[in-house]
């Protein structure tokens, strides 16, 4: 019996975010089928990478970290430096330095540094807040202000400062805004319905649902994003229908796997061999589960991320 | 050894001597003043906060008590320590959930209608009304020096002539009253009887002209309220009836909470006697004395209660109820007597127990499920009894299945900062205008009555109102400002009903993001039980036809709010009834009818019981239902089309 193909076609479909300006401006979303489904029907804007760097600049415990950014004097430079890796689509820019609880940098320092930032690069800017959410009620109006014209994304808008978030980056600077939760369809949904509500745009919110590294209960995230596009795709749920951009880095190198060092197990080799295999295993996964965007760390995983997403689509 | 003296605002006092690291709570307790502790003095809620008037206690600022309370005096009774002699303030607000125990006027029909109700619908179901209670006169040959039987067998050999009966028994109260008795009325007298197929209990004999009225009581033991009625078991006319809080309720709010106080040396004792000589006996006392019946003329009565509270009140280990495997000491029990739980009655009163389903399903529901009938209708129903935990039973004559989803007390007032049960001073009903942002409230008492604080109906109109009027996110987040949202240090939102100049206690009437936040998740636990139950069913909410609500939460509760808050699901408003305390009405049908009890114990057996936590699918309908009035807007059709 011959094979007939049976193209499972979706009437709904992914809303496009657009990130940056001109030439190098990237558009998240637009497809109407699952994640790398291409034999169904269009994938209209590829998957995107983005590199991620922080306010505190570069990790030299990590040898190929330290020898990419090698000669950069400020974030601005490594910026720079980001955004001309092999395969990187956008840069993003984690302000961890904020966190009350760590080093606490002032507002006015951090935007300091977002400010420098936006005048180094000319391709897409992502920043993400501290993880604390009060500070970045705080913070990231500020950061929406001094990123104005850029078309940034700015993440890290959550159910408890969503409103300071929004009004700003949606509202006032006509930016994107990154809505984040915690690996649950609902919560996710709930996010995206309260912020429409308070005017920001359905078409400026790409959703950061959450992730964990593989092997650490990660079958939650790819029940969550599943179920997510398939509401969004399925039964056309408009408040589900905003593109996925996973952040990436964090979970995968905070697991014992990319931290232990290589004397206490010598058995298990380098520690940055498997912080990259580690931060690729999660990537890989993120995109087949529904992601339209990672955000990564290292140059490897980049540059090998990369690779898959134009093999595939 | 400190001496502590409570006083109260009415003026009144009390001293008791505390040893050293005693809290003030324990000594409270001692002392037998009402301070509520719902959280078993964990320092969660903060309700037990009292004012300190004169002396030093070792005591913690907690997130329940601003810097200028502080200030003031005010402290958590349950984590202050006594360390000097001290005066302390218990304000109203305290002990508001008291016990005001209440006997019914039932010269308006109203108390006594939905009991005629029960009867007559009873009756529509073919069901005999009768039990096996019964007064008959009995004639014997005095006796005299040629007829020297004693006077018990000739009692019995006369009773057994004429009802026909192999054995008569007599219990020992009767013997003590035999001998006068039968001389007094020339061996002619009236014997209050049960009869079996071959056997005769004589419960009581009174001289033949006297007018004998057998007398039942039913209560209902809820965690939060007690409620209790004296029938006339011939008639089933209602005598009288009383509620009155739960004497344990300052062991814990919860069943969790009694139960681990259970375990504590002396606490099985100590809660049983908080529920049988401090709230039962108090009623059965006042009913009696309000009408001028005799409490020893009480010859049987029946409890429907929650597992754990017929537990506690028969003195029996309550704590494998809330351990895996959950397996309650009985599910249906006969031998219970009041003279073996020192219940004032007639010492040998039976206890008729409404049958357990499970740990967490009680004889509550399944009292209360007879009475709605649910089992005698072809088409769907829903029956649901809001409590500190929610119970669903849906089905229809065919079958039955219920589960027991934790509200926690939300519904009657707990876990809200100004929450209170529905007594006076409650705020009871709500509106909102949306433009002003004032509110105009209906309070428990009438005319003149000051708001305290704010019952389960109470929360729904408030909630449902504030998110109608754009002041509250579908998460509960204050997204308006105005003279009447205040937002402390924190920024948390909160909505004042009453500033405190309006209102009858010592601080603003608010409701807060923190208390709606509760309410939200209460609320969240009804629906997603709801959902679940049905989609394991393959139904949906169209397929009901009746949905009958029970329980505490108010009389009033205002059906449309509910479904604006997303706690009950949207049909219309016409399918819903609310049938008032089902439990006290059951336990009435199952003293009243033995046809009734033995239906009450079949609907037990034949019901399933689904437990929550082990479907899968129940959290994620949690999660999506904790959000106003749900995150899957479609499921509320009437509420979208109210927002838009």
């Amino acid at each position: 019996m011959p094979f007939n193909q049976k193209p499972q076609k979706f009437s709904a479909k992914i809303n496009t975010v657009t990130i940056g300006t001109g030439d190098k401006a990237i558009s998240l979303g637009g497809e109407s089928v699952l994640p790398f489904y291409t034999f169904d029907g269009d994938i209209e804007n590829a998957p995107k990478v983005g590199v991620e760097i922080t306010d505190n600049g570069i990790d030299d415990s990590l040898p190929g970290i330290k020898a990419f950014y090698d000669g950069c004097a400020s974030v601005a430079d490594m910026a720079k430096k980001a955004s001309q890796m092999e395969g990187a689509d956008f840069v993003v820019l984690t302000l961890v330095g904020g966190d009350p609880n760590g080093d606490n940098k002032s507002v006015e320092d951090l935007v300091a540094i977002v400010k420098e930032v936006v005048a180094a690069v000319d391709c897409p800017l992502v920043v993400k807040g501290c993880s604390n959410v009060e500070k970045d009620a705080a913070l990231l109006p500020k950061v929406a202000e001094a990123c104005q014209g850029t078309n940034a994304l700015i993440m890290s808008a959550k159910e408890e400062n969503y409103k300071a978030v929004g009004a700003s980056v949606g509202l006032a600077y006509d930016l994107n805004m990154g809505a984040e939760s915690a690996v649950d369809i609902n919560l996710a949904k709930q996010l995206n319905v309260i912020s429409t509500q308070l005017g920001v745009k359905a078409d400026r919110i790409a959703m950061d649902v959450g992730t964990a590294a593989v092997g650490y209960g990660y079958e939650y995230v790819v029940s969550a994003m599943d179920r997510i596009r398939g509401a969004a795709l399925s039964q056309d749920d408009a408040t589900l229908q905003m593109p996925i951009i996973t952040p990436v880095a964090n979970d995968s190198w905070n697991v014992k796997e990319a931290v232990a060092s290589e004397e206490d197990f010598p058995e298990w080799g380098p520690r940055e061999e498997r912080g990259i295999g580690m931060e690729i295993m999660t990537a890989a996964s993120d995109l087949v589960s529904g992601s339209n965007a990672v955000i990564l760390r290292h140059p490897q995983s980049v540059a090998t991320i990369a690779k898959m997403v134009k093999e595939l689509v | 050894m400190y001496k502590v003296t409570f006083k109260f605002e009415d003026g009144s006092q009390v001293e008791n001597y505390a040893t050293e690291g005693e809290t003030l709570l324990e000594l409270a307790q001692k002392s037998n003043v009402v301070i509520d502790a719902p959280c078993s003095g964990n320092a969660s809620c903060g309700k037990c906060k009292i004012k300190l008037l004169e002396g030093q206690m070792e005591s913690k600022k907690t997130r329940h008590i601003t810097d200028d309370e502080f200030d003031q005096g005010w402290r958590l009774a349950c984590i202050s320590e006594l360390t000097n002699d001290v005066e302390v303030l218990v304000p109203d607000i305290a002990s508001a959930f008291k016990s005001r125990m209440k006997v019914a006027d039932l010269s308006s029909k109203d108390e006594i209608q939905i009991f005629q109700q029960t009867k007559e619908s009873i009756e529509f179901a073919g069901i005999d009304l009768h039990n096996s209670l019964d007064v008959v006169e009995v004639m014997m040959d005095p006796p005299s020096l040629d007829d020297t039987m004693p006077d018990n067998e000739r009692l019995a050999r006369a009773l057994r002539k004429y009802m026909n009966l192999k054995t008569v028994r007599f219990p020992y109260s009767v013997l003590l009253k035999m001998p006068d008795v039968l001389r007094e009325s020339d061996f002619t007298v009236k014997c209050v009887i049960r009869t079996t197929p071959d056997d005769m209990f004589v419960y009581d004999i009174f001289p033949k002209d006297y007018d004998v009225v057998i007398g039942g009581l039913a209560i209902d033991i809820g965690t939060t309220t007690v409620s209790a009625l004296i029938i006339n078991m011939e008639t089933g006319e209602i005598l009288a009836k009383a509620s009155s809080g739960n004497g344990q309720i300052r062991y814990g709010a919860d069943v969790i909470n009694r139960i681990i106080e259970s375990q504590k040396p002396g606490g099985q004792l100590r809660l049983q006697k908080a529920v049988i000589e401090e709230t039962i006996n108090p009623m059965v006392e006042q009913m009696c004395s309000s009408i001028g019946f005799s409490k020893k003329q009480i010859y049987r009565m029946c409890i429907a209660s929650n597992t754990t509270m017929n537990h506690l009140f028969a003195g029996i280990n309550a704590d494998p109820l809330r351990m895996e495997p959950y397996i309650p000491a009985f599910f249906k029990t006969n031998s219970l007597f009041a003279s073996d739980l020192g219940i004032d009655v007639n010492p040998d009163a039976h206890i008729i127990v409404a049958p357990n389903i499970g740990s967490y399903v009680g004889g509550d529901i399944t009292a209360g499920t007879f009475v709605s009938m649910i089992w005698n209708k072809p088409e769907f129903s829903l029956f649901i009894d809001l409590g500190t935990n929610g119970e669903l039973v849906f089905g229809n004559s065919d079958f039955l299945m219920s589960c027991a989803c934790s509200a926690g007390p939300a519904f009657e007032g707990g876990d809200i900062s100004c929450g209170m049960r529905a007594t006076d001073g409650a705020i009871e009903a709500c509106t909102i205008d949306k433009e002003t942002m004032e509110p105009t409230c209906i309070i428990v008492g009438g005319e003149g009555e000051k708001p305290i604080g704010l019952c389960g109906s109470g929360i729904i109109d408030v909630i449902s109102e504030l998110y109608l009027a754009g002041i509250i996110d579908p998460k509960g987040k204050f997204i308006r400002e105005g003279k009447r949202i205040k937002r402390d240090e924190y920024g948390t939102g909160s909505y004042v009903l009453a500033f405190e100049e309006e209102a009858g206690s010592v601080k603003d009437v608010e409701i807060t993001e923190v208390d709606i936040d509760n309410f939200i998740r209460a609320k969240g636990a009804i629906f997603s039980a709801i959902q679940t139950m049905l989609v394991s069913l393959d139904f949906d909410v169209s397929m009901i036809d009746n949905v009958y609500v029970a329980g505490g939460i108010g009389s009033g509760i205002n059906m449309q709010n509910a479904v604006n808050i997303g706690m009950f699901p949207d049909i219309p408003q016409e399918k819903f009834h609310y049938v008032g305390n089902s439990s006290l009405s059951g336990s009435y049908a199952m003293l009243l009818s033995t046809e009734s009890e033995r239906k009450v114990y079949e609907i037990a057996q034949n019901m399933t019981y689904m437990e929550l936590s082990t479907v899968p699918s129940y959290m994620d309908e949690f999660i999506g239902a904790c959000f106003l009035p749900h995150t899957d807007i479609n499921l509320f059709p009437s509420v979208k089309a109210r927002m838009e």
